[in-house]
């Protein structure tokens, strides 16, 4: 039989155990960085988006070297897909792309790349196969739409025309049968 | 119905004027009659919304609104959309278009002037130079 004291521990144990549960759980998803974690990727990955591609391309070529985590070196290889793609460097970037997909086929990134470059390489159908899986991925990204129209544009052109109509009552397709 | 429209093809003086091709190669035609109330007098052409051309979108968007006595248009409202993407050019449109002045012995009717926009996207067909097309006896 067990005291009253010896209760009043066994409670406290067991509060005191929940309670570190909760702080490590809390720790964990309160868990703070500050900055990014490669700089150099990450400021590849700007001088990309600013359009100064070889200095892009340069850090982050350092910052793949540097990169620890598997998700930042499928970003800095599908950056530098894309570098690539915009120095017309088709064959590299298609080859930086493929390395990521091997690696990771979710990355929808890596599938606009590079449907972009099957686009130019007039590869209409592998384009085509990239752009379906990229956006079952991501649906809503803005940069598939862009290949998708690019796509489109190639493989299905049109031509805008704009009928005005002031008439009160346009008269239907009265077609002869 | 098709011999309605044809007793009203006889009495409306129909002019399908092609306005041909605008500044972004867009391709206009301007239907006009003889019925309406007010003669148009400048007409602004819509742009092709940019989004709808990416994502192959066609659409119609009819437009009303008033035209004052030196033929300024206002109280500009869309009657009937089959997009919302079509609204705002079409809207920008009829704001830029004017109408021919009313002459003073006529009276401003509260009539509402109604124009309707169908933006059509049509293929293009596209003949690649050089390229010898061979004709294969069966």
């Amino acid at each position: 039989m067990k005291s009253s004291s010896d209760r009043g521990a066994y409670r406290a144990c067991i509060v005191g155990c929940l309670c570190l549960l909760v702080t490590s759980a809390l720790a964990q998803s309160n868990k703070t960085i500050i900055g990014p974690s490669n700089l150099h990727l990450h400021d590849g990955a700007n001088a990309l988006k600013s359009g100064d591609v070889e200095e892009g391309i340069r850090l982050t070529i350092i910052g793949l070297q540097q990169s620890a985590s598997a998700r930042d070196r499928q970003a800095g290889k599908s950056n530098l897909c894309a570098g690539y793609l915009m120095l017309g460097q088709l064959d590299t970037a298609l080859a930086y792309c493929n390395e990521v997909l091997s690696e990771n086929d979710q990355h929808w990134r890596a599938y606009s790349n590079r449907a972009l470059i099957y686009v130019k390489l007039e590869r209409f159908a592998d384009a085509e196969e990239d752009l379906k899986k990229g956006e079952a991925i991501s649906p809503n990204a803005k940069t598939l739409k862009a290949v998708r129209s690019m796509l489109l544009n190639e493989t299905d052109p049109v031509s805008p025309t704009i009928v005005i109509d002031d008439r009160r009552s346009p008269p239907e397709n009265s077609d002869e049968d | 119905m098709k011999t309605r429209f044809r007793g009203a093809a006889v009495l409306i003086l129909l002019l399908a004027a092609p306005l041909g091709v605008s500044e972004d190669n867009t391709i206009v035609t301007h239907f006009t009659d003889d019925t309406g109330e007010r003669m148009p007098l400048q007409t602004m052409v819509p742009v092709y919304p940019g989004r709808a051309l990416a994502d192959r979108i066609e659409g119609e968007v009819e437009v009303c609104f008033n035209v004052d006595r030196e033929g300024r248009t206002s109280r500009i409202a869309v009657r009937r959309s089959s997009n919302r993407l079509f609204e705002k050019p079409a809207k920008l449109a009829i704001r830029g278009s004017t109408y021919a002045p009313l002459p003073q012995s006529e009276e401003l009717s509260g009539i509402k002037t109604c124009r309707t926009f169908r933006f059509l996207l049509d293929p293009v067909a596209i003949e690649v130079p050089g390229e010898i097309s061979v004709d294969v006896e069966p």
